[in-house]
């Protein structure tokens, strides 16, 4: 196990900073997953932890001593490619033998090793194919035997599941989670796929344009977004937002949406902490499944909507409202689904909704 | 005017009959629109290859003397008999091979030298390969004469190195050379003059081989420890293969036909003439259409055999 420290790290391509002073720490044994949309850094940053890029200034520490600039072979980590990068010229016993091979070490360790590790991939029935004749599925297991039986402190994971189908995918993230709980090695996965970094993830390190946003459990990241753009980032549907203001009263806080024609009076729990940011512009977040068509909680508030669309996924429906003040989307079970162009109260959950600065998109809470 | 036969059947039968006509293309195993499709194709090699080659064997089996005038006579396989008891054949022949077995592989390690190099990730590298095309690019008999002029005894670039290099380090006494008094150093000119001119070309195509290897699989075997030689011997050569017998098909093929290099170098005459100057000779010079056409049969089988050779491994690699 190892554990990873980023200084200050920043890279540059020519005059273009893409990477911005990141300061982070990843535990021993803790699977942490980087996600954001494209472009934002999070595969540059696995990249220069793997050390397949220079680093421009900072510091990256692994158990301690600074591999700035250590060649990939010497930071004792293993990678999991995005196109798994099997040699397509070897057999999968050979994909997996070739680093054994090049440590020289002694053939019957690396069949004993390999052994292993395709018994715990569940491929020891494909050790003699070549890659081309795999399935999308069997390479990604092949990839990560060949990670697996380095034994190295370290593992890191680029984008393993994007090629995989939406079922495939799901079955080898899975796996993934296993795998970690099985060999309990510290792990930095990368990926664009919020579902992918909530199901995985110990911790979360959300990325954007070249800087890190937050760094959460996937508790944290979901309910206590740090700023608009986690908030948005997660979820799917991701959180509704609208335009709104706080408005101060003597006895309670009421949030009005849009123009001010809908009001939303805030819990008296939640009133006194957003006190002091009245009369100010603000976001009004609220995720699909705080919303609902029946009063649930004594603190829900109604709001007129009309139905917009509704689109049913079996297990759940959604609904597009337009509410006034803009669109919301609605996650509701499928026996409360109303129909399109109906006119219905919709349900805020006023203990859930969040409040976001309508400037710098960070969250407002109050101490 | 005719009625037609479907007027009285009303359009449902007329459009019933266009589908049956297109069915009978379609539907019986596809065989008569996949005939159609690949006529033209057929048509074109039938008369670019399938013809001249033909008439090429027929001929060889004919007394074709034009010096003698017509009309020509059947002599089945006595230009072959002649051929093979030809001393000046087999020295055309020898020289042929050598040719091929020397700038073959020279080309081979220029080439893929080249390549490696335009395949650096450097600034300006749209240069190199621009310029890798131009010894390409040039005409083979002004290749020859180029370097004529490089091999010269008194004026040419080779000796005067050999002149500077001998200044230099005494200790090794190298001498200027008369390059083209001897058939053993003009062939060395032919075969560096070859080698020149082709190695560009099979940079050409194994530059493309790089180009398919993914950067990945660079990365991942430098994560797991491989050196640049590990990877160039482990992952680079084994991926280049199948472009490197590709270029090794079609450069054997032009060495095995080796003509105007050769011919447009000065030397010992006959000495160093290849099996296509022989040939040559023979139809051009000679008028001996028969005699040549028998030459000619023996280099197409030797191409063909080459070829042979060189798919068979490529099917053996694939097994």
């Amino acid at each position: 196990m190892a554990e990873v420290a980023l200084r200050s790290v920043t890279k540059r391509y020519g005059a273009v900073e893409v990477i911005h002073g990141i300061d982070l720490d990843i535990r021993h044994g803790e699977f942490a997953v980087f996600v954001g949309p494209s472009g934002c850094g999070k595969s540059t940053l696995l990249r220069m932890i793997a050390g397949l890029e220079e680093i421009t200034a900072g510091e990256i520490r692994i158990d301690g001593r600074i591999v700035n600039h250590l060649p990939p072979r010497d930071r004792e980590i293993a990678m999991v490619f995005q196109d798994y990068a099997l040699y397509p010229h070897k057999s999968v016993f050979d994909n997996l033998a070739f680093s054994l091979k090049l440590r020289k070490l002694p053939k019957e360790d690396i069949e004993e090793r390999v052994r292993a590790a395709a018994g715990i991939l569940k491929i020891e029935h494909l050790l003699d194919r070549k890659p081309r004749a795999l399935s999308g599925g069997q390479r990604q297991r092949v990839a990560m035997g060949r990670a697996i039986v380095r034994q190295p402190k370290l593992f890191l994971f680029d984008e393993p599941l994007s090629n995989l189908d939406a079922l495939l995918r799901s079955e080898m993230r899975a796996e993934i989670k296993k795998l970690h709980q099985r060999i309990g090695k510290t792990t930095i996965y990368v990926t664009h796929d919020q579902v992918e970094a909530m199901t995985l993830a110990e911790r979360i390190v959300v990325l954007s344009g070249g800087n890190i946003m937050q760094v959460g459990t996937p508790d944290d990241i979901y309910n206590r977004p740090a700023s608009k753009f986690v908030a948005g980032f997660t979820g799917s549907p991701p959180m509704n937002f609208l335009p709104a203001r706080i408005a101060a009263s003597p006895v309670a806080l009421e949030i009005l949406l849009g123009d001010g024609s809908a009001r939303l009076a805030a819990s008296l729990a939640r009133a006194g902490a957003y006190a002091v940011f009245a009369n100010r512009n603000v976001e009004f977040g609220i995720r699909p499944e705080d919303l609902a068509m029946r009063r649930v909680g004594a603190n829900d508030v109604s709001l007129p909507a009309q139905v917009v669309v509704v689109e049913p996924l079996g297990a759940e429906t959604l609904a597009t409202l337009q509410c006034g003040a803009g669109e919301m989307i609605c996650r509701l079970p499928p026996n409360e689904a109303p129909a399109a162009g109906e006119n219905i109260s919709i349900w805020v959950n006023m203990d859930k909704f969040h409040l976001f600065d309508s400037a710098s998109g960070s969250v407002l809470r109050a101490n | 005017m005719p009625k037609s036969r479907f007027a009285w059947q009303g359009p449902c039968a007329r459009i019933v009959h266009k589908r049956r006509l297109i069915d009978r293309f379609l539907d019986p195993s596809e065989t008569h629109l996949g005939w159609a499709l690949v006529l033209p194709a057929i048509v074109l090699i039938l008369i670019i290859v399938a013809y001249p080659v033909t008439n090429l064997i027929v001929n060889s089996f004919y007394d074709i003397r034009l010096s003698r005038g017509l009309p020509v006579r059947f002599i089945g396989l006595e230009n072959y008999v002649a051929a093979l008891n030809d001393p000046m054949f087999w020295r055309a022949l020898k020289n042929t091979l050598v040719i091929t077995l020397v700038t073959v592989p020279g080309a081979l390690m220029v080439g893929l030298g080249l390549a490696m190099l335009a395949n650096l990730p450097f600034k300006r590298r749209g240069l190199i390969r621009l310029a890798l095309l131009l010894p390409w690019a040039l005409p083979l008999a002004f290749v020859g004469l180029i370097f004529a002029w490089f091999f010269h005894s008194e004026y040419g670039i080779v000796n005067d190195f050999i002149r500077r290099i001998a200044l230099l380090l005494p200790s090794l006494n190298l001498k200027p050379q008369v390059w083209f008094n001897s058939p053993s150093q003009t062939m060395v000119a032919i075969c560096v003059a070859t080698i020149w001119k082709t190695s560009s070309f099979m940079a050409l195509i194994i530059l493309a081989g790089l180009q398919t290897v993914p950067a990945s699989l660079y990365e991942a075997a430098e994560v797991d420890g491989a050196s640049k030689w590990t990877q160039f011997m482990e992952i680079t050569l084994p991926l280049l293969v199948p472009s490197i017998l590709v270029a090794l098909i079609f450069r054997t093929l032009t060495a095995i036909q080796s003509f105007e290099i050769p011919f447009s170098m000065p030397g010992p005459g006959e000495e160093l003439q290849t099996l296509a100057m022989y040939i040559q000779l023979n139809t051009v010079d000679y008028l001996d259409l028969g005699y040549g056409s028998a030459l000619a049969v023996f280099m197409f089988a030797l191409s063909m055999a080459t070829t042979f050779v060189y798919l068979r491994y490529v099917r053996g690699e694939k097994a």
